[in-house]
């Protein structure tokens, strides 16, 4: 894995998630950020910062897309999500095209 | 029954992933079960530029150390498990475990509001 295959979303308390691309374009709005062709600030240095996003979701946002990755790939197990954040991550799910 | 158009081979590459945390960044890597820690810190090194030697790997909760020499398999290190990255210091020594968490961070900015919708 190169680094530039990969791409750092920040939450709002400036944690950071290193994830590969393949994951990230699960979101089309991250999607729409890395590969439209008004070169976004993000496209180039490979960061997207969610001020609006905290760390305990934005975590479990890079979860669900590598579980995204690999229930298209055959492995069917469910995805967990704690009751507590079902709101907020839902909130930020459709921010994010997710 | 096999669906074709879904391959399973071990070489899946989506087969799982680890979260390797250090201070207040975590890198999700893809990796397969059968995989050695030595190959999993080659990947860190692309990332963070620091050599597999001054790499250490650490299981959480248990905070086991990962051997190089053996797979992810061995040391029971699972898909979407926590492992803690400790770099080498000046004086040779490997720093400890620090692995900051969003909810010490709310504690300690207590009393500030910190509301984010």
């Amino acid at each position: 894995m190169k680094k530039e295959d990969t791409v750092k979303l920040i939450s709002a308390e400036g944690f950071e998630f290193v994830i590969d691309k393949k994951a990230a374009m699960v979101s089309q709005t991250i999607r729409n950020m890395l590969t439209s062709p008004g070169s976004f600030a993000e496209t180039e240095h490979g960061e997207v910062t969610f001020p609006e996003i905290n760390t305990t979701i934005l975590e479990k946002i890079c979860q669900y897309f590598y579980w995204s990755l690999q229930y298209a790939s055959g492995k069917e197990t469910e995805f967990h999500i704690e009751p507590e954040l079902t709101l907020e991550l839902m909130m930020a799910a459709n921010y994010l095209h997710t | 029954m096999s669906q074709p158009s879904r391959p399973k081979s071990p070489d899946d590459q989506t087969a799982m992933y680890i979260r390797v945390k250090r201070n207040k960044t975590t890198y999700f890597l893809q990796c397969v079960p059968s995989e050695t820690v030595l190959q999993i810190k080659e990947k860190l090194e692309e990332l963070i530029d620091q050599p597999v030697n001054d790499q250490r790997l650490i299981l959480m909760p248990n905070r086991e150390v990962l051997d190089d020499s053996k797979s992810l398999a061995d040391q029971k290190v699972e898909n979407d498990a926590v492992v803690a990255l400790t770099l080498r210091k000046d004086d040779n020594e490997f720093e400890e475990v620090n692995i900051v968490r969003p909810n010490d961070f709310y504690q300690s900015r207590e009393g500030d509001g910190g509301s984010n919708w």
